[in-house]
């Protein structure tokens, strides 16, 4: 028998995994992924709880807005990666620091 | 029994895919490890009787994301040389401890408060369990949610779309080359 | 009365000043294109209409009418601005349109292919509306500040042609001399307000409601008098003040005809007739005597003058020493009458000193000479190629020396006939006075006598280049016109009937100032004929002189030289206000250098001798507590300084352990 407490476990998983990926990855691209996994997980999330929801169905409903959402957020962070790399010519975050004192 | 193992057989595979794709250094690499961890997520989703969701998980990962991400990472593929020089061989590298701590304590802080919230469930879901209000795996899901969207959620669906619009169009001119310049 | 479109008269006055306003604006927004002129000459006949229906013929002899709008409130006083029309400002208003619109007329042709053509007409304008709104002011501040702006129009137009350097001089020469008047001015306005605690001329003297009691024996009122007196000496150009006049004969002569010989420098006359109720004898004797020295001295200096404008101008000056003592004398009307007649047959000369300098550079440009075309020794015979102007200028000339027939006649004869009876009735060393004007009024038939002779008469010495071809032909009409307009008011009948008696002209009939020493009858029959005699055996000892070439005096006679240096007035100047401001000057620095430097000096060597000690508290002691102070900062900051390493990823990292440690203390919690 798979409980809710197995899709909540598995989630925290991947998203701890996709936090651990944007904390430490030396580049932007993988950071991405890492928050790409976030989401995926959060997702999981929704749809393991949309199963007792059979009136609203907000837990699917909301899944698709998260995936919709995470592609708009894939699409123009990469753009940003892409200005970023003309401007700095690199896509390391460690060695843009504009932001430093 | 079965679907049992078939679980644990797609959490697994989602686990381990995604910490070998956090650990490998190949960016290319990575990111076909990535297809197989969104592979497996969809796989899960079924488990949650979310059919709809895990194809649509693969057709705009997969199909969409996946592939933007291949472009964006070739584009700037400068960093490629970077990563294939050799680094160290240990299997944590030094430098990231202080985020695999980070991460594991969010880990278990997560998981403590999922198994102590676990004894006592909110109402709804247990009075759902008792009134079989729950998604059968024999409903259409799709149609289903196909009136959800155009009846219930009509309104967020809008938004929604239009907002996807302009994301798209401030990506694309985000990332138009300035040559005025 | 009020026939015009029944407008009021003060609403008529305000357009009439308005106008040429409007006109001066309309041209500055235009710019360079409006070069006809012809919105300033449709400004100036609407304002010379609309004063002649609107304004003077109501109020002349009917009525004294006012309005006045508060400004500003200074404490408890209201300021209030307003248009005053009597008698005496109504007539002033109508004589300066009346002046100014020939003066227009004639300026299109005169100035017509000048370059700066497009400012003249704007100044002329601004002058216009400043003098109009001079006259009709009923607040002696109002009235300031149209003396300053007419000033000030004055100012532009002798430097019209600023590219000369004469020009440039001469107008910085006349604003600063005015300079000198107008503070006098603003003192008397001042004492004014102090005593009086008003400056509405309303009130001050009576001409409607209350009047202020103005004790005449005070001594403010002597030093008030004497302050207006001094404004009206700068602007009316009164020896010694009088230096600036000849050398605004730099301006177009148009602008001298209107500005500087009929309205302008009448403008001090008319301030003295408006506060005249002010004076009392001590004032009045001083206003005489500078008048007399005035009139005199500017009537010997024309004797010696070559150049024709600067003859005219020390005319002016003499002219209007004649006023300044009709003021003097109490008979404040005559000077009105005098100013009204002078202002036109003294437009007219100029107008025709105009028409012939205007030809001369022609003829000097055409024939490629090298003279100066305003020199009389230069000029001859004309009357052959210019017969128009030469009659023109021979009534003028005629009415300033007071011929029958004439309104100077009338004028002049008046203030001198009058100027007896004073002196009669005081007695003494007063019979100084007539007596020298008297002389004066010879000399002035004289010197017009001989501008009239070397110009006119004789044989001219470029009659060569005329024969050869060179046109030099009769004024164009537009210049005529005016001319002839103004020599039709310079005749008698415009003033009054009689021939002889100044008394029934309906000026002085109108104004009359009321004076209070008995008529002498015998004056009025002797002094008109010792005049004319004078005049005529002046005139024909000019023509002797001048025509005949029977000259006795030796061209450097002494007296001659005198005169043409203008009684060395300007090197009087020069020597002691210029020369002893630079001597006083270089004592001043002297001082300035060595003492006052001195001083400064050995302070700041006592402060450098205290300051060094300072110095060592506050490197030692001072800074040694604050650099502890800072290092210990620097320390601590170099410390967390780390953490501001620009890296989003430890950011990220802090945040989260924040987060967790936060979730950790919900958990225990």
């Amino acid at each position: 028998m798979i409980t809710l407490t197995h899709f909540l476990v598995v989630s925290a998983c991947i998203f701890c995994i996709g936090l651990y990926a944007v904390l430490a990855k030396r580049n932007t691209i993988m950071i991405l992924v890492g928050i790409e996994l976030m989401i995926n997980a959060a997702i999981l999330n929704f749809v393991a709880f949309g199963k007792y929801d059979k009136v609203n169905y907000g837990g699917q409903v909301f899944a698709i807005f998260a995936i919709v959402l995470a592609a708009a957020a894939v699409a123009v962070g990469l753009a940003i990666i892409l200005n970023v790399y003309r401007h700095f010519n690199t896509i390391n975050p460690q060695n843009i620091h504009e932001l430093k004192d | 029994m079965i679907e049992s193992l078939l679980f644990y057989a797609f959490a697994g595979l989602a686990i381990l895919s995604a910490l070998l794709l956090v650990h490998i250094r190949n960016i290319a690499r990575a990111l076909f490890l990535l297809f197989i961890v969104l592979f497996a997520m969809a796989g899960l989703y079924l488990f949650a009787l979310a059919d709809f969701i895990a194809i649509t998980q693969i057709l705009v990962y997969v199909g969409g994301v996946l592939i933007l991400l291949i472009f964006a990472f070739m584009l700037s593929n400068k960093e490629l040389l970077d990563d294939l020089q050799p680094s160290s061989k240990r299997f944590i590298s030094l430098p990231n401890w202080q985020a695999i701590i980070l991460a594991l304590a969010f880990l278990s802080l997560m998981i403590y408060s999922y198994i102590s919230w676990a004894q006592h469930m909110p109402k709804w879901i247990s009075q759902a369990e008792a009134k079989g209000r729950m998604i059968l795996p024999t409903d259409n899901n799709i149609k289903t949610l196909g009136f959800k969207f155009m009846t219930q959620y009509v309104l967020p669906f809008e938004v929604i779309s239009v907002f996807l619009m302009m994301a798209l169009i401030g990506a694309a001119h985000l990332s138009r080359k300035e040559s005025n310049k | 009365m009020n026939t015009f479109l029944h407008i009021s008269p003060v609403t008529a006055s305000i357009l009439v000043t308005l106008l040429p306003l409007f006109a001066c604006l309309a041209q500055a927004l235009i710019g360079k294109k409006s070069i006809s002129g012809n919105i300033a000459l449709v400004a100036i006949i609407a304002s010379t209409g609309i004063s002649l229906f609107g304004v003077f013929l109501p109020i002349w002899n009917e009525t004294t009418t006012l309005q006045k709008w508060a400004w500003f409130t200074i404490g408890e006083y209201t300021l209030e601005v307003g248009i005053l029309l009597n008698n005496l400002t109504a007539l002033m208003q109508l004589l300066v349109c009346i002046i100014s619109l020939p003066v227009h007329i004639y300026s299109r042709a005169y100035m017509k292919s000048d370059e700066g053509i497009h400012r003249y007409w704007m100044y002329l304008s601004l002058f216009c509306f400043a003098m109009l709104g001079l006259t009709v002011s009923l607040n002696l501040l109002q009235l300031y500040i149209f003396w300053e702006l007419v000033g000030f129009a004055s100012y532009l137009l002798i430097g019209f042609w600023f590219t000369k350097e004469t020009a440039v001089q001469a107008n910085k020469k006349a604003f600063l001399v005015n300079r000198i008047g107008d503070i006098g001015f603003l003192i008397g306005i001042a004492l004014v307000y102090a005593h009086c605690g008003t400056l509405d001329l309303s009130v001050l003297f009576n001409q409607t409601g209350t009047q202020i009691a103005i004790d005449k024996n005070a001594t403010w009122v002597t030093f008030a008098g004497l302050a207006f007196f001094l404004g009206a000496m700068a602007k009316s150009a009164q020896f010694p003040l009088h230096v600036w006049l000849p050398d605004a004969m730099e301006g177009p002569t148009s602008v001298s005809s209107l500005i500087h010989a009929a309205t302008m420098v009448a403008a001090g006359i008319f301030l003295l007739c408006t506060v005249f109720p002010l004076f009392n004898d001590t004032v009045l004797l001083v206003v005489c005597i500078i008048g007399t020295l005035t009139a005199l001295s500017a009537a010997i200096f024309a004797l010696g003058q070559h150049d024709i404008k600067k003859i005219l101008a020390f005319s002016t000056i003499s002219q209007l020493g004649f006023m300044m003592v009709g003021v003097g004398i109490g008979a404040w009307d005559a000077a009105m009458f005098h100013l009204t007649t002078h202002a036109f047959f003294k437009c007219l000369l100029f107008l025709c000193a105009g028409a012939v300098i205007h030809e001369m550079t022609h003829l000097k440009a055409k024939a490629k000479l090298d003279i100066d075309p305003q020199d009389l020794r230069h000029l001859g015979g004309l009357r052959h190629f210019m017969p128009k102007t030469f009659i023109c200028m021979v009534v003028a000339s005629l009415s300033l020396a007071g011929f029958p027939f004439t309104s100077g006649y009338l004028s002049k004869d008046s203030i001198v006939i009058t100027a007896y009876e004073w002196a009669n009735h005081l007695r003494g060393v007063y019979v100084l006075i007539p007596i020298l004007l008297t002389i004066v009024s010879l000399l002035t038939a004289f010197y017009i006598g001989r501008l009239i002779f070397k110009t006119f008469f004789g044989d001219f010495k470029y009659r060569s280049y005329i024969d050869e071809g060179i046109i030099f032909h009769e004024a164009p009409s537009l210049m005529l016109v005016p001319m002839f307009f103004l020599a039709a008011g310079s005749l008698f009948p415009l003033f009054g009937i009689s021939l002889t008696d100044y008394h029934s002209a309906w000026i002085m009939l109108t104004l009359d100032a009321g004076t209070n020493y008995p008529i002498l009858a015998q004056a009025h029959l002797f002094i008109p004929i010792l005049l004319t005699g004078g005049a005529i055996l002046s005139w024909f000892m000019g023509w002797r002189w001048y025509v005949k070439q029977k000259y006795p005096l030796s061209e450097n006679n002494r007296f001659v030289h005198f005169a043409y240096k203008q009684g060395y007035l300007n090197e009087f100047n020069e020597h002691i206000f210029v020369r002893g401001t630079t001597g006083l000057s270089r004592i001043l620095y002297t001082f300035d250098r060595y003492v006052v430097d001195g001083f400064t000096k050995f302070f700041s060597w006592l402060v450098r001798q205290l300051s060094v000690v300072a110095y060592w508290f506050d490197k030692h002691i001072v800074d040694g507590i604050v650099n502890l102070l800072a290092g210990t900062m620097y320390y601590i900051g170099h410390l967390v300084r780390h953490v501001q390493n620009g890296q989003l990823q430890t950011y990220l990292g802090f945040a989260l352990t924040i987060v967790v440690l936060g979730l950790l203390y919900l958990i225990i919690k």
